[in-house]
């Protein structure tokens, strides 16, 4: 990759365009391209977004919970007929899923692209930015994305189908869900930014969606990636991530102790690319597959995307040299920055 | 004399406020406004529709003829998901009378686009949803929505159409070149009481004329709205909560950072 393109930019480039196709694309696809390609996007592509081209997975899911496995368990039904369209859901996802991988989160999720986003004007903003949260942070936060997908996407709605919550708990992981807020925002609808006083139930869950909503902009202005750690279709991801064609793979070398400079670039802040000697396929249940790690890695074929049994992208001595070249220059660009060097000027220009 | 066809379809635990001459009623009636997701058998209420034809049209654009009993027709399990098209045509010669209405259907995938559903000629003069309220969506009071009105299958521009309320209200609108027309959909449900949510259902009908040669086509699309969530649901509200949520990350993040720096 020459010039200014490497594969962050490229990657930037696939998110921007997966961006405005999954937000936009039924402008020029038809609304209803979701009824013929899939309803389950390994991606937070939101229903609620009017003019969106697909939408994510967990909203097919957390209905089926409600309104046929619940459903069927309280009637005492055929539970197989119940589980049925859960399957083909699921079936549907790992089509996608198997060919990206967690590619999905890195590449393609407008709630991902939208933070990483964030992150470059915090960083244009000159805010003083977390490169990695703590060690000990990041293993407190892993388990949160577990109990969001068990308890919001599979039991509550189940739940609620068998009758045994109220039908607002039918799809409440949508219902704080900050893509939902997101996607129909950019479409230029407001309606999903509320508070619902219909009862208990709602105004938990809409204060709870419009705090995390607010909480999300202002942390990923400093933090990496702040929602995508406590997502839960990174978690669904990492449930089948080894059934995956396209992995991280590390070739580790006793160098690999020392320089950590791959956990540093990652935005999950994932150590164990760093510290783990002994697995080929690191990818990880937090790993996104953006690729960052790779192009941070100085050493020549050590980490590699892999398609298959085919590298698509691998690290090299040239290429980090490079690309660490780039990213300096880009950090000194922000607007703190600029006003020093603008109120420095005149005194060197007196001196 | 004929005794006109068709007014309104409606749901029908509204027929004693409307006393409308169509009725839709879902054997399982769901008391959320969300679609049926039984997808089983439901009867449409049809007044004065003796002699009339009455057609289903499927997802996949199939057809299938429905027999009024008893004043009303029951809608089959399709085997299909996704709207559904329940036509009834009145033919006097010099007048023909169409009322059209959608009924999202639940069954196994139809891998229809409902797009398809709109696109297709289905009685001579017709006013079509543009577009039907996606999954998510449904009509509710003080949304704007389009409507497409054609004469055989061509777009008709300069025509009158009337939006008319189970509640009572009456809009009127002009179509434009390409046939379109937007109404906003009346807030017109009474006793509403504010921050409550009312789950009431109504109804409202879109019509209009259309004169060829001494031939005359009158067309109504018929389809339920639901109270608008504004009543309960407050957007001032929630940017606040969403403007404390960006305070809290921001301090959070300051925190971090501090704690970081020791």
């Amino acid at each position: 990759m020459s010039g200014v393109i490497n594969l962050s930019v490229l990657r930037k480039l696939v998110q921007i365009g997966a961006f405005v196709f999954f937000v936009y694309g039924g402008l020029v696809t038809g609304y209803y391209l979701e009824d013929k390609i899939s309803r389950s996007l390994p991606a937070l592509s939101c229903a609620y977004d009017h003019q969106g081209a697909d939408l994510c997975t967990l909203i097919p899911i957390q209905h089926q919970m409600d309104h046929r496995l619940g459903e069927t368990i309280a009637s005492g039904g055929n539970l197989m007929m119940g589980i049925m369209p859960t399957l083909i859901t699921l079936g549907t996802f790992l089509i996608l899923f198997v060919l990206l991988n967690k590619a999905f989160c890195g590449w393609i999720c407008p709630l991902g692209t939208f933070q990483e986003i964030l992150q470059i004007i915090g960083q244009k903003l000159g805010l003083r930015r977390h490169e990695s949260l703590s060690e000990g942070m990041v293993k407190r936060i892993r388990p949160v994305k577990w109990f969001i997908l068990l308890l919001l996407v599979f039991a509550f709605p189940l739940l609620t189908g068998m009758g045994m919550l109220n039908h607002d708990l039918g799809d409440p992981f949508c219902r704080i869900c900050p893509s939902r807020i997101l996607t129909t925002l950019a479409t230029g609808d407001s309606s999903q930014i509320y508070l619902d006083t219909a009862n208990a139930t709602t105004i938990v869950t809409s204060l709870l969606a419009d705090f995390l909503f607010g909480l999300m902009i202002a942390l990923a202005l400093t933090v990496r990636q702040p929602f995508c750690r406590i997502c839960p279709m990174l978690a669904m991801h990492a449930v089948f991530r080894k059934i995956g064609l396209l992995r991280l793979v590390k070739n580790a070398t006793p160098r690999c102790d020392r320089c950590a400079l791959c956990a540093k670039a990652c935005p999950m802040d994932i150590r164990e690319i760093h510290t783990d000697m002994e697995s080929r396929n690191v990818t990880f249940e937090d790993c996104t597959l953006c690729g960052r790690c790779v192009e941070f890695c100085p050493d020549q074929d050590v980490l590699q995307l892999k398609y298959t049994r085919f590298p698509v992208f691998s690290s090299s001595p040239q290429y980090f040299k490079k690309r660490k070249k780039q990213q300096t220059q880009w950090e000194k660009g922000n607007l703190i920055a600029w006003f020093r060097k603008r109120s420095a000027a005149p005194e060197t220009g007196s001196s | 004399m004929y005794r006109r066809l068709l007014a309104v379809f409606i749901p029908a635990s509204l027929l004693s406020i409307s006393g409308a001459a169509f009725a839709a009623q879902a054997e399982n009636p769901a008391p959320e406004p969300s679609h049926n997701h039984r997808g089983g058998e439901k009867r449409i209420i049809l007044e004065n529709g003796e002699d009339a034809a009455i057609t289903l049209w499927k997802p996949d654009l199939s057809t299938e003829p429905l027999t009024l009993e008893h004043g009303a027709v029951t809608l089959p399990k399709t085997g299909m998901d996704n709207y559904h098209a329940i036509l009834a045509e009145k033919d006097w010669g010099d007048h023909k009378e169409a009322v059209i209405r959608y009924e999202y259907r639940h069954g196994p995938p139809s891998k229809q686009s409902p797009a398809r559903l709109a696109a297709q000629q289905k009685t001579e003069f017709e006013i079509v949803p543009d577009p039907i309220p996606r999954e998510h969506y449904r009509y509710h009071a003080r949304q704007e929505w389009g409507f497409l009105l054609r004469f055989q299958g061509q777009p008709v521009g300069g025509l009158q159409v009337v939006l008319q309320t189970s509640n009572g209200s009456r809009l009127s609108a002009t179509t434009d070149a390409s046939g379109r027309v937007k109404f906003r959909i009346p807030d017109d449900f009474p006793g509403l009481v504010k921050g409550e949510r009312d789950r009431r259902v109504g109804d409202f009908s879109i019509s209009s004329e259309y004169l060829q040669g001494n031939r005359r086509f009158t067309t109504q699309l018929s389809t339920d709205y639901r109270v608008s969530p504004v009543h309960w649901q407050s957007t001032r509200l929630g940017l606040l909560v969403v403007g404390i949520g960006f305070i809290a990350g921001g301090i959070i993040g300051r925190v971090n950072k501090a704690g970081e720096g020791k």
